[in-house]
């Protein structure tokens, strides 16, 4: 979900009107986007846009096109996709590339002098494409040159990573491939997508000056748009051959929105592709797509005539070729998000507006109730409030230091198997726990200043490693008590466990263990049936120490999972 | 035996102390509960208790009461101390490019990563040297120093952050720029990464009446006839005793009727005993879970564990579905894989995917990988939950809810926590269409929200459409988002086994649970200070 700057003036030159507070929230649900800030003073404001399927709306202009679909009823008019045949200039791809980068499309835009503010937002949809919707530069990444200096035909070919050196963007000095990879940011960024290529992409034109090395960064020569510049090349290269279509089809229309003049570049390839050897962009691709009035009428619940039906359609920017029950639609070609009927149906429906879909009340008659577990947890929790003991929720990421080394347990301790993070953020949480013990000592810790004494519990789930279990371990409701007070100690842990099992209606018995988080003597499994439910016991003062707890401690836990 | 004596005798040691400390303190000024714990050698809450029933019974008065700003450093302000704010370290990172030899440049990107700063600190932070002009965004999208001036605004929030790590502060205590900036950068809400908090403190001076200036006195007499007694001869009138506690011997004996019970001071602050309660998050929870079981939902129960195939591949989301990154999802250790997914719904699933299978879809066009499926993942939505159940021949017409543990790939601060609670669940049957969709979310904002004001907007989420969002008119936070629903795309549900129309819905109420605790930190949710939990009266 990008997140994006854009400028009221800027919006309304893009609408050709004025633009009021009141219109913004009116329209901002045409693109699903919400204002997260704004700055009424310099009229800058942050809109969150929650589709990622429509990167077309990731910027102002089409934000600004989509309202314009709405305002007019219909969608805008793109000459240069229906232009007429002929020589264009062209990009040439050399042999190679289909195993390292293979696409690669671009196109001209003349005539839209570069504002401080067009520039901006062309550079950070650029971003937002590349990084959010092309995947890191991945999938899709931007180069944006000045036109003028640029000698056609374009070379889009390999070169060597020691041999070829250039200026790029950021620095004053010429370097080399490899040296890009190794020390330019963008390099250290972006290289591994070259990793294992002993050959690197490279844009040269016709005198050999060298546009950019992509995916990773552009001359500064060449490829530093400025302030002023009035005509502009745009390329996209990438490994996907319709995203690349999508993003320069994409660029094409917001230049035109701005008043550029767009001219097409072909793309001549040496190998075979989905579009062909030769490639022309931007250019149409969207597969038409018959919709049934009948299916948007009950997936909408609500009674569409076919002109009400086709009127939103053009209103949100669908090209509709035939008429009548069954229109064929066509998205247009800065979009590329049509996989089901659904897709299409939602449009129409945001199209209309959703507060014109009055709402129904589910009218079926179905039965709630509560898991088993869920029932036997809170039965458990209601007897221990009733026994004086204060509720606790804790995290269920933990970590192992806590869980595990604090605890004395020793590798041998089948206790000491948890559920470890392989990509683990912070050395906090590492590890699921897998008793509830340690998020309990966690809060006596914390707590020394609160009077005494402590009495507290948790129910909750920790998660058990069990190789018989489908995915390699069982989460399991546990319910963990502790007593902190200056005489806590077994027996009274003992009584309270006795009442829990009575009320519960479970029999249970204390078995005598050995147990390092305890002191010798003072511990006990609890079994039911013959079963282990869990331990009861006085804390090692050694366990208390390294949790820095400075009252004696006893505790019972009991896994509620058990006793179902 | 007068008043003054039967006062002087009901006197706690504490309260002796605090009223000789009350005299010596200069007459007109009053004084706090700070500088009287000093001079009487006690702990301020043992002054505040003796305080407290000094005033009931008459012997201290308020002699003034004054609201005070006091500053403290936040878990982030604390943060900044060490590793400095994020406008300074943005000045050191450019600072240390440039004196490599390098341009000092550096996109944002660079800065998030190498500095380990959330985007929304770095955007902000960014906003304000630019305003300054102490930096640049060139194109290419770098970050450059204009070279022309330093950032008076870091300078001074670094001096502020360093005069505040000693403990708390007043605010009337910083000039007024200080006060100022101090004010921009403390929490509030909607704002909590936030490096200072601002709190409102009640400051009272206490005197002494003059009731208790004559109590003062006899019990000074008291003490000096005491030392006396001796030498003049004269011994003091016995004392009438009074006895306190009813106890069962003179119950039994009936010698209770010649007894004379000791009158209390019944005004008196009680002592605190340890409740038994649940916890203020967990009740409000339970709230919940009671409303959606009267509204005909069933419970379902999911692992915390899942493997991809649940957690994503079902969900419709590809497999190269952003939120399906290393750097969203925590990845499990050992064992890595699960147990194989069952062949002919792995296979139903793959070919939704790849080319649409019979949903009518055209699919994400591109090579499923099977393997990928089983990968062991911690559970990052409660939608996993509700995959199950369609897989699992729900009932129809039927009504699923789960209160589901999730986890999320962020770093923790005060509006993320390692893991969480997602309220979700799903409606099933023949007659759903989009507008029952919206009835049964003004249905949640009624009962969950007590909302009168309801809202629908366009959403996205990866395995519905139409989607929406309820938002509702909560009536101390405005408009909020309550939560996120829509209709589950037919790749979802029709290779799972379901053929009507499916209702997926989310609640997110916990803005709603914090306002309620009137907490800005997502973290004391889950809070270890046992004081805070204790703390908490929540009227829902």
């Amino acid at each position: 979900m990008p997140t994006i700057s854009i400028h009221r003036k800027d919006l309304e030159r893009l609408l050709g009107r004025r633009v009021t507070d009141k219109d913004v929230e009116t329209w901002l649900p045409l693109v699903k986007g919400e204002v997260k800030e704004h700055d009424a003073a310099t009229g800058e404001m942050r809109i969150e846009l929650q589709d990622s399927n429509r990167p077309d709306l990731w910027c102002v202009e089409g934000i600004a096109r989509q309202i314009r679909c709405k305002l007019n009823g219909r969608p805008g008019s793109y000459p240069y996709l229906s232009a007429s045949k002929g020589r264009r200039d062209r990009v040439i791809v050399e042999r190679g590339l289909e195993s390292v980068r293979p696409f690669i499309g671009a196109c001209k835009a003349r005539g839209y002098r570069v504002t401080e503010e067009g520039l901006a937002q062309l550079i950070q949809t650029q971003e937002k494409l590349a990084e959010i919707f092309g995947r890191k530069r991945r999938t899709v990444s931007i180069g944006l040159y000045r036109l003028p200096p640029i000698a056609f035909p374009i070379h889009y070919g390999l070169a060597d990573p020691e041999q070829t050196r250039f200026r790029p963007l950021g620095y004053n000095d010429r370097m080399s491939l490899r040296e890009i990879l190794e020390i330019h940011p963008k390099g250290l960024e972006y290289g591994a997508l070259m990793a294992g290529h002993s050959r690197l992409p490279l844009l040269r034109d016709a005198k050999g000056q060298v546009l950019s090395f992509p995916p990773i960064i552009n001359s500064r020569d060449i490829g530093e748009v400025q302030v002023g510049d009035s005509d502009l090349f745009i390329e996209v290269t990438g490994t996907d051959l319709r995203m690349v279509t999508l993003t320069v089809n994409l660029f094409a229309a917001n230049l035109h929105d701005r008043g550029a003049t767009i001219e097409p570049v072909d793309v001549l390839y040496p190998y075979k592709t989905a579009m062909g050897r030769t490639i022309r962009m931007p250019r149409e691709f969207s597969r038409p797509r018959s919709i049934a009035r009948a299916e948007v009428s009950a997936a909408l619940g609500i009674e569409l005539s076919t002109r009400e039906l086709r009127a939103c359609l053009l209103s949100y920017g669908y090209g509709v070729k035939t008429a009548g029950e069954r229109p064929t639609v066509s998205l247009p070609a800065y979009r590329n998000d049509l996989m089901h009927p659904v897709d299409v149906i939602e449009d129409i429906a945001i199209a209309r507006g959703y507060e014109a879909f009055p709402p129904v009340m589910p009218s079926t008659f179905t039965v709630g109730s509560l898991s088993r577990i869920e029932q036997l947890s809170d039965k458990a929790r209601e007897l221990m409030v009733g026994c004086g003991f204060q509720e606790i929720i804790s995290n269920i990421l933990s970590s192992r230091a806590d869980l595990v080394d604090r605890m004395r347990l020793s590798a041998e301790q089948p206790e000491s198997q948890v559920v470890e993070i392989e990509n683990v953020l912070s050395l906090s949480g590492d590890s699921l726990r897998q008793w509830i013990l340690p998020s309990l000592l966690r809060v006596e810790a914390g707590s020394g200043r609160s009077f005494y004494p402590h009495r507290l519990f948790e129910v909750g789930e920790t998660a058990q490693p069990d190789p018989g279990a489908d995915t390699g371990s069982r989460t399991e409701v546990r319910l963990g008590a502790l007593l902190a007070h200056a005489e806590a100690n077994f027996s009274e842990a003992h009584s309270f466990l006795d009442l829990l099992c009575f009320y519960l209606g479970k029999p249970y018995h204390l078995e005598p263990v050995a147990h390092p988080s305890f002191l010798d003597g003072r511990v006990g499994q609890i079994q039911c049936e013959g079963q282990p439910a869990g331990l009861i016991g006085e804390l090692h003062p050694e366990v208390l120490e390294r949790w820095q707890i400075g009252m004696p401690c006893s505790m019972f836990e009991l896994a509620l999972s058990a006793l179902l | 035996m007068t008043d003054v004596a039967a006062l002087a005798e009901s006197l706690h040691p504490h309260e002796v102390k605090v009223l000789n400390a009350l005299e010596a303190a200069p007459r007109l000024e009053g004084v706090t509960e700070e500088v009287l714990a000093a001079s009487a050698g006690l702990d301020v809450a043992q002054v505040g208790a003796a305080l407290g029933r000094l005033q009931v019974k008459g012997l201290v008065s308020v002699l003034s009461e004054a609201t005070k700003q006091i500053v403290s450093l936040t878990e982030t302000g604390k943060q900044y101390v060490r590793q400095g704010s994020p406008m300074s370290r943005i000045i050191a990172a450019l600072r240390s490019r440039g004196d490599t030899g390098n341009a000092a440049s550096l996109t944002i990107k660079d800065l998030e990563t190498r500095e380990g700063l959330e985007a929304g600190e770095l955007s902000t932070a960014i906003g304000e040297l630019k305003k300054e002009n102490v930096i640049r965004i060139a194109s290419g999208g770098f970050v450059e120093l204009t070279g022309t001036s330093s950032s008076s605004t870091a300078q001074s929030l670094q001096r502020l952050l360093e005069t505040c790590r000693d403990g708390i502060h007043l605010l009337s205590e910083f000039n007024a720029a200080e006060q100022a900036l101090i004010d921009r950068f403390s929490q509030k809400r909607g704002k909590s990464i936030e490096p200072f908090r601002i709190d409102e403190r009640k400051e009272r001076l206490y005197a002494l009446t003059d009731a208790g200036r004559t109590v003062l006195q006899k019990l000074h007499t008291v003490s000096a006839e005491g030392i006396s007694s001796g030498e003049s001869g004269t011994p003091l009138a016995k004392p009438e005793i009074l006895r306190g506690q009813l106890t069962p011997d003179i119950l039994k004996d009936g010698s209770w009727r010649k007894e004379k019970f000791r009158k209390y001071t019944i005004g008196l602050k009680p002592a605190r005993i340890p409740a038994g309660k649940k916890h203020p998050y967990r009740e409000f929870l339970d709230l919940v879970k009671a409303k959606l079981v009267s509204m005909g939902f069933e419970e379902m129960r999911g692992g915390l564990v899942e493997n991809e195939f649940w957690n994503m591949d079902a969900l419709f989301m590809p497999q190269f579905h952003p939120a399906r990154d290393i750097h969203d999802v925590y990845f499990v250790k050992d064992p890595q894989y699960s147990a194989p997914i069952p062949e002919a719904l792995l296979a139903r699933v793959r070919q939704t995917h790849e080319r649409g299978w019979k949903t009518g879809s055209s699919g994400w066009g591109y090579a499923f990988d099977p393997l990928r499926t089983r990968r062991l993942v911690l559970r990052s939505q409660g939608t996993a939950v509700s995959a199950r159940t369609l897989a699992a021949n729900p009932k129809v017409p039927g009504k699923y809810f789960s209160i589901a543990r999730c986890f999320r790939y962020d770093q923790v601060d005060a509006t993320h926590a390692s893991d969480f609670f997602q309220i979700e669940g799903i409606v099933l049957g023949v007659d759903i269409n989009f507008r029952t969709l919206l009835g049964l979310l003004s249905l949640f904002a009624r009962e969950v929200a007590q909302a009168q004001e309801i809202r629908f907007l366009p959403a996205y989420f990866p395995f519905t459409e139409p989607s929406v969002e309820l938002h509702v008119r909560h009536r101390q936070l405005g408009w909020i988002e309550l939560g996120g629903a829509g209709l589950f795309r037919p790749e979802v549900t029709q290779p799972l086994g379901v053929a009507v129309p499916v209702i997926a819905w989310g609640l997110g109420l916990d803005r709603m649970a914090m306002v309620a605790l009137k907490i800005h930190d997502i973290r004391d949710l889950f809070t270890a200070d046992l004081e805070m939990i204790r703390s908490k009266c929540v009227l829902y």
